[in-house]
């Protein structure tokens, strides 16, 4: 009967703590912009399976890795002459112009002639009414990739950052509390995985194995958690160990096993959960430059969306195909900004110090 | 003091073992070899491809192979590389560090300066707009996708605007009757940045023991316009006015990436100088300031900041250790042939004997800084003192 | 007759929080003169440090003194700027805090700690006049020359708050508030070091204000004293007087409840109930919901508050004057 009591109360309480750490959370001005952003791109990831389940989205067309509409465009077939400035144009950039096609680039279609009007595929085309953000090169829609790209951020970002900073918590808050020959082993294995430079290991990694969403999320989790971040953990659980109230807990005779896990590891919690903020801050960054030089094998994401107008060369046509470089690089930056700041307004609630009031 | 660093020297020779051990494997793994790529070729005779893996060892088990390059690397003989044959890997590297160094010594000072600069003023205002606007502009150029806004710079201001070079550390065309090698340019730029270094530091440390601040200040203030007039007279004069005009075209071209780097990075000491010092406003000792009537500027310079010097100095030295891990990218980028390109390339032709001695550089660098770091942790923070640390 | 050195009259002072204004300093009037040592006691929270803060006009961002003047040698303090009142603060008042163990700043040397101060009001000093300066402090509180190059760390507790005496004396201040210095240590170290500040008053000519909640150490320590309840001070007097004739209520539970050494064995009062809470405004006695013997005056809200003089210099709160 006590029992039931007791626990009621803690349920109670914790309901409370929530509550409070909520309202201070909202106060954070920082904490809650990134906490929008986070909010939105998450709706964006839920939304796509959605819209194809209620079949609002026809899979052929918007599967944003085989999904493909072809959208043709008339134009007027002209050829464009040798010398410059002419009575048309001005310039070669001119030729040819807006809605117009050099005949040149026809070779392979027999029977047509300047000044007739040809029917053409446009690929990569630019945002329209049923493509929001225009397709790319192989007819894909891009706003669909976008959304994709933000499940696989999710995703990724999650299991490493769990995987990361639960490794790192429990080998930082042993090798803290047990010192001695384990902590000494811990510390030199920590180096030894900080020896490795990173990205150079990831490109032998992805040579003999293939690197698709969960297991670039392990490698990403292990390598992290196994590195400098034990070091800290360490130095945060030292100045819990020696409060006063772990003193107390072995006096009454707690086991070491027992006051790590009861008293040491719930206040070292908060720092671990500021570090898993962070941590999905470097997963999402990490995959896109991965992505980017072309050692993953996932099918698609935001950095894949990247790699692709790279090496289809529309990475510097200025603002012309837009639509396949920024929504894809600025999906990066404002995801990892919005973790990250979600973690700053976290790092308020925690850190009772730094409020202010 | 001693006793620890002998302690720590032993257990790093273990796991500097185990290192090499791990990366020999690892390289190994890959499958195909440094010369695979031989047999493309439909001219190649039958037995040529079996010849050359005999004459570089690789048809022996891979054991073996690994015991002779343990062996050999503890005796100093670290092989010949497979690619540029007969060059041996310290050649090579000898060749690529100070380009290396000198780059991303630069890199890292101006973002660590930067970024300590930013993170004092952020904590100093907090809660005004202006913190919120200066956060959110750091968070976002530090996620920022760098290889895209590299690329975006290089294009702005190298092509569109030609206002700096595109890639590459130097002309060529200005170096064709170049009496020196840029080796020797580097390491002079090199030596030259150390000298100066040092020199500032040491009018630091003679100027603590003054007791009047403004005269200490204008002490210091004049020990830069002395390295300034110092490095006029040093670069005009002698050897070092040949070298001039050469060491001037690699700091142009130092610009950009310098530049580049700093934006992308400044953010992660800005925040984290940012965060210490919040938490140092707090204590008791920033009220005494106060109350002794010193002005703000100089508590949130001479107490606070100076307590959030610490992590910021465990961060820097950290950042070193990776400082060939974090070129690979930016040297790739910008075209500047130094260690992290070596070392990309290395491991992508599978050339094992470079690619292993640039591992080990780099494994040897990692845990003599970190142990550096530990070293100076305990004397920028007098509280602690190493005792049976592991 | 000694004159004025610090005079406080009807200083009002409050904090904005999330949940309302918090009315910490209500009307607080006292003098301090030359060379005299005021004490002020009362319990946690009944606005002691407050007031202390105020004088430094050292309170945290969201305090702000609503009305009041405090005057040091006929200067007014409030409505200062920050850089006029940075060259009063230490140079006029100083003050050692409560817990001088954290006031140190760990990483660097306690001498320098104390230089940077002195160097901040005499910046023409010499190194060499501020090490004699230091010493001569030092030994004065009982401290030996070599603790200069030492790191706050390396100090006992009692070293320490010798040390910050030391640095609340650097400048020559005019006024040292003591907010509760010996609260953390123990009984024999609190013996020397009050002996010490007795000595470096009277050596020195100080004015002294001792803040404490402790009304033994007050005995032994002041001249004059206020007794401090919600905010209000509720009596005020010669030490003597207020001990032999306590007239407020509040003041006499505080007496009653200290036991004594000499006389007969009596049993101790002790009081009841929490002070009010300060958000709220008080209407009436402050003291009456915890008086053990009220009047129906007391509970009166429309009674106005305000001190009354008992005999000559010894004033209490009016409600209490007819009590008892």
């Amino acid at each position: 009967m006590n029992e039931n009591i007791e626990q009621d109360l803690q349920k109670q309480l914790r309901k409370e703590a929530i509550r409070r750490n909520w309202n201070l959370f909202r106060q954070s001005k920082l904490g809650m912009i990134g906490l929008y952003i986070v909010i939105f791109f998450l709706f964006l990831a839920l939304l796509q399976p959605l819209l194809f389940v209620t079949g609002i989205w026809n899979k052929g067309v918007y599967d944003p890795v085989v999904g493909y509409e072809a959208i043709k465009d008339t134009f007027l077939v002209v050829e464009c002459p040798k010398e410059y400035p002419t009575e048309k144009y001005e310039s070669m950039k001119d030729c040819p112009g807006d809605g117009e096609i050099n005949v040149k680039r026809l070779y392979l279609a027999p029977g047509v002639e300047v000044g007739d009007y040809y029917e053409a595929f446009i690929q990569p085309a630019p945002p329209s009414s049923r493509h929001l953000l225009g397709t790319d090169s192989l007819g894909r829609d891009v706003f669909s990739q976008i959304m994709e790209g933000s499940q696989v951020a999710f995703v990724l970002g999650f299991l490493s950052a769990t995987l990361g900073v639960g490794i790192s918590t429990i080998l930082g808050t042993i090798a803290a509390f047990f010192g001695g020959r384990v902590d000494a082993y811990l510390m030199r294995q920590s180096d030894l995985i900080l020896m490795l430079p990173s990205l150079p290991l990831l490109f032998i990694i992805s040579a003999f194995a293939e690197l698709k969403v969960w297991h670039l999320a392990i490698v990403l989790g292990v390598l992290g958690g196994l590195g400098g971040s034990v070091i800290t953990i360490k130095s945060q659980a030292l100045q819990v160990k020696v409060k006063p109230f772990v003193d107390s807990a072995r006096i009454t005779g707690g086991s070491r096993w027992r006051i790590m896990f009861s008293h040491v590891l719930p206040n070292v919690a908060p720092l671990a959960l500021l570090f898993m903020v962070f941590s999905v801050t470097g997963a999402i960054a990490s995959e896109s430059v991965l992505s980017f030089l072309g050692l993953l094998n996932i099918d698609m994401s935001w950095g894949i969306m990247i790699y692709l107008s790279q090496t289809d060369g529309f990475i510097f046509s200025g603002l012309e195909f837009w639509w396949l470089i920024l929504p894809a690089g600025l999906a990066v930056t404002l995801l990892a900004g919005g973790f990250y700041l979600v973690g700053r307004g976290l790092d308020d609630v925690f850190n009772p110090r730094l409020r202010k009031r | 003091m001693g006793e620890y660093i002998i302690k720590r020297t032993l257990q790093m020779t273990v796991v500097f073992f185990l290192f090499l051990v791990f990366s020999y494997l690892l390289f190994n793994a890959i499958p195909g070899n440094a010369f695979s790529n031989l047999l493309l070729n439909p001219d190649l005779p039958p037995d040529a491809y079996q010849k050359v893996l005999e004459l570089y060892g690789l048809d022996k088990p891979l054991f073996e192979r690994l015991q002779l390059y343990i062996v050999n690397f503890f005796k100093g003989d670290f092989g010949y590389s497979y690619k540029s044959f007969p060059k041996t890997p310290i050649e090579l590297i000898a060749e690529r560090l100070p380009r290396t160094l000198m780059l991303f010594a630069i890199v890292n000072i101006v973002s660590f300066y930067t970024g300590f600069f930013i993170g004092k003023i952020l904590a100093w205002r907090r809660g005004s707009k202006s913190e919120t606007w200066i956060t959110l502009t750091s968070v976002f150029s530090y996620t920022v996708f760098y290889p895209w806004f590299a690329l975006m710079m290089l294009w702005v201001f190298g092509y569109k605007l030609g206002w700096l070079p595109i890639g590459k550390f130097l002309y060529p065309e200005k170096w064709y009757d170049a009496p020196f090698d840029s080796d020797i340019v580097f390491s002079s730029m090199i030596k030259f940045t150390i000298v100066v270094s040092l020199i500032q530091f040491a009018a630091y440390l003679a100027t603590r023991g003054i007791e009047s601040l403004s005269s200490r200040r204008n002490l210091r203030f004049a020990s830069l316009i002395a390295i300034f007039i110092g490095s006029y007279f040093y670069w005009n004069n002698g050897a070092a006015l040949i070298k001039k005009p050469y060491a001037a075209d690699i700091a142009y071209h130092m610009i950009l990436p310098v530049m580049v780097v700093t934006i992308v990075a400044f953010a992660g000491t800005a925040l984290l100088t940012r965060t210490t010092m919040m938490e140092v406003l707090k204590e008791d000792y920033i009220l005494t300031a106060r109350a002794k009537g010193i002005s703000q500027k100089r508590i949130r310079d001479r107490h606070a900041a100076r307590t959030a010097l610490l992590p910021v100095v465990t961060s820097f030295i950290f950042t070193i250790v990776t400082i060939i891990d974090g070129s690979v990218l930016t040297e790739q980028i910008f075209s500047w042939p130094g260690m992290g390109q070596l070392l990309l390339q290395s491991v992508l032709e599978e050339d094992i004997p470079v690619a292993m001695a640039c591992f080990s550089f780099v494994g040897v660098f990692a845990l003599v800084a970190h142990l550096l770091a530990d070293i100076s942790y305990s004397y920028l923070d007098p509280r602690i003192r190493i005792k049976s640390q592991g | 007759m000694s004159k004025e050195v610090l005079s406080v009259k009807n200083l009002n002072m409050h904090y904005e929080t999330l949940s309302g204004d918090v009315h910490a300093v209500k009307d607080v009037s006292f003098s301090v003169k030359e060379g005299e040592s005021f004490g002020l006691v009362g319990e946690s929270g009944c606005g002691k440090t407050s007031v202390a803060m105020s004088l430094l006009q050292l309170q945290a961002d969201n305090a702000k003194i609503s009305s009041g003047s405090i005057q040091l040698d006929g200067v007014e303090l409030v409505g200062m700027n920050e850089s006029e009142l940075r060259k009063v603060r230490w140079d006029g008042i100083s003050i050692v805090f409560q817990g001088a163990m954290n006031a140190w700043n760990p990483v660097v040397k306690v001498g320098e700690q104390i230089r940077e101060a002195i160097r901040e009001h005499y910046p023409e000093k010499s190194k060499a006049e501020n090490t004699e300066k230091i010493e001569s402090l030092f030994q004065m509180v009982g401290l030996d020359a070599t603790v200069i190059d030492r790191f706050p760390h390396e100090l006992s507790g009692g070293m320490k708050q010798r040390a910050i005496i030391a640095l609340a004396l650097s400048c020559d201040p005019k006024v040292v508030i003591a907010d509760e210095p010996t609260t953390a240590l123990d009984v024999v170290i609190q013996d020397q070091i009050l002996n010490e500040i007795k000595k470096v008053q009277q050596l020195l000519g100080l004015s002294l204000i001792y803040i404490s909640h402790d009304i033994a150490v007050i005995a032994e320590m002041t001249d004059q004293m206020a007794v401090m309840y919600a905010g209000s001070i509720v009596e005020i007097g010669p030490t003597e007087k207020v001990f032999s004739t306590p007239k407020h209520a509040y003041t006499r539970l505080l007496l009653e409840s200290t036991p004594s050494v000499v006389g007969e064995k009596k049993k101790l009062r002790s009081l009841d109930g929490e002070p009010p809470s300060l958000i709220n405004e008080i209407i009436g006695c402050s003291f009456s919901p915890r008086c053990p013997d009220p009047s129906s005056d007391c509970k009166n809200p429309i009674k106005e508050m305000g001190l009354v003089e008992i005999e000559p210099g010894h004033f209490a709160d009016n409600c209490c004057v007819d009590c008892g």
